[in-house]
């Protein structure tokens, strides 16, 4: 189980997280929907501490880390419970497709190479990605590459996967192979927390829906009652807005839904 | 002048050659270690070293290298004669080994500090969000990639230091350039010694650069195709 408490954040003056309190529970796919600047990229980047919140404390099974007390060795302890898929994928350069997924499996979780070969590969299969396995990220389109970092993600077996935007960088005609992957991978019952601006594909996949405006949560539940019966002003303005644009996002879904 | 002499010179000359080339491979050894050193304390900022290094840079930037050649054959046994070291017949190769030493890690540490800056961002938030510690971080992730930004540079620097050898001789080295002063005396003929010189300096930054030119599109196979794209 995944809880956060009053989760702040400021940057300089600037407040962009105002106190988030949240319970992710074991095999949920959790949403975080909102427009642009709302917090929900920062919220998802302290959950793992790569932004340390100003204020509050993130407990992830049987550890709790705070703010301002938690130390290096916490944070690692934090981190090797979670995995997280970037919107730019951040695939290492310099390694090919196995290595990359082999990579935290051989130096953090002290693996054999043999182990950890036959994990990426299966990790691959389920990516299918298994022909791309020796080439190096720069040969791959970017939907080969965000499944790439969504099997790296994977092969960590954590207790929680964060997804950070994970179609924003991509081509259009590309969304879907990536989305489908997601879907698969949530059906095996992973926890996963995303941020996304794919909203018919968050009400499709999530058993919960956070919906974040101006650094706080405006409204949460489940799809159903989020998207049916929105109560909140800020969130029926957002889905009026979405639905509007949401035109061309409709057909690159068909193939998913 | 009589061209022909070159034919005599060249193999008298190039029979010294392995002595520059020493001189080179000493450098580029102590200045890589220096130089990932001195990036690495100026990266974090250590306390107190980072200022050193600071200074330890702009010094060897701001001086020639002649003079520093002099500083350290001269200094150094000045110093260690304070704690009863008595380095006056040390053999000069050392001194010289030292002092480009020390210049190409000055060098070297700010090819090697740009390079790692140059390593995006998200590339260490990879790793730490995989559970990777801080040097592992940095070993596996940030170091690899940065030397294979650096390696142009680097192979610049490395070119440069080979001809800056050719002053090691106002020491007492004997090499190539110090065996050619003795055949000046000898023979009278300035001129073609010096070509021949010229001729074998020349030669070898060909095949330095070719060398460097092929390790390069080795080295950067992983970013073959994006350069390819461009």
């Amino acid at each position: 189980m995944i809880q956060l408490r009053n989760i702040q954040k400021s940057f300089g003056n600037q407040p962009v997280l105002k106190g988030i309190d949240l319970t992710v529970k074991k095999g949920e796919v959790v949403s975080i929907l909102g427009p642009s600047g709302s917090g929900k990229t920062t919220l998802l980047r302290c959950i793992n501490f790569l932004e340390r919140p100003t204020e509050g404390e993130v407990m992830i099974d049987d550890i709790t880390v705070s703010s301002q007390k938690g130390s290096k060795k916490e944070i690692l302890t934090l981190r090797k419970k979670t995995a997280m898929v970037f919107q730019q994928y951040n695939l290492f350069r310099h390694k090919t497709v196995i290595e990359n997924v082999m990579e935290g499996l051989i130096v953090v979780q002290k693996n054999s190479k043999e182990t950890a070969r036959k994990l990426a590969m299966e990790v691959l299969e389920k990516v299918g990605l298994t022909e791309k396995a020796n080439a190096y990220p720069v040969q791959l389109s970017g939907g080969q590459q965000q499944r790439v970092g969504i099997a790296r993600a994977l092969a960590l077996n954590p207790e929680v996967i964060l997804l950070d935007e994970p179609t924003s960088a991509l081509d259009p005609e590309l969304v879907g192979e990536v989305l489908e992957v997601i879907k698969r991978i949530a059906e095996e019952g992973i926890t996963m927390i995303i941020v996304t601006h794919e909203v018919s594909f968050a009400k499709d996949v999530s058993d919960y829906i956070v919906f974040m405006d101006q650094g706080e949560i405006v409204e949460e539940g489940t799809p159903t009652v989020i998207f049916n019966n929105p109560k909140e002003e800020r969130t029926k303005r957002f889905f009026k807005r979405i639905n509007r644009e949401a035109g061309i996002l409709e057909s690159n879904l068909s193939s998913v839904i | 002048m009589d061209i022909t002499l070159i034919f005599d010179f060249f193999p008298k000359l190039i029979s010294y050659l392995h002595i520059t080339l020493l001189i080179l491979v000493a450098a580029v050894a102590i200045g890589l270690v220096i130089g990932v050193v001195i990036a690495l304390i100026r990266i974090y900022k250590v306390p107190v070293l980072n200022r050193l290094a600071f200074i330890y840079i702009s010094f060897m930037r701001g001086t020639p290298i002649l003079i520093q050649l002099f500083l350290i054959y001269f200094g150094l046994p000045a110093l260690l004669t304070l704690v009863h070291i008595d380095a006056s017949r040390a053999n000069p190769l050392l001194f010289v080994a030292i002092t480009y030493g020390l210049s190409c890690g000055a060098s070297f540490a700010e090819i090697i500090r740009g390079a790692i800056n140059g390593v995006e961002k998200g590339q260490a938030e990879a790793a730490y969000s995989i559970g990777m510690n801080e040097k592992q971080m940095m070993v596996r992730v940030i170091l690899p990639q940065a030397l294979v930004i650096a390696f142009p540079n680097f192979a610049n620097s490395v070119i440069g230091s080979l001809k800056d050898t050719s002053l090691a001789f106002t020491i007492g080295v004997m090499d190539m350039v110090g065996r050619g002063n003795t055949l000046i005396a000898t023979s009278l003929h300035a001129l073609e010694i010096y070509l021949t010189l010229s001729m074998i300096y020349y030669g070898v930054v060909i095949c330095l650069e070719k060398g460097f030119s092929l390790s390069e599109k080795k080295l950067q196979r992983f970013e073959g195709s994006l350069s390819a794209e461009k």
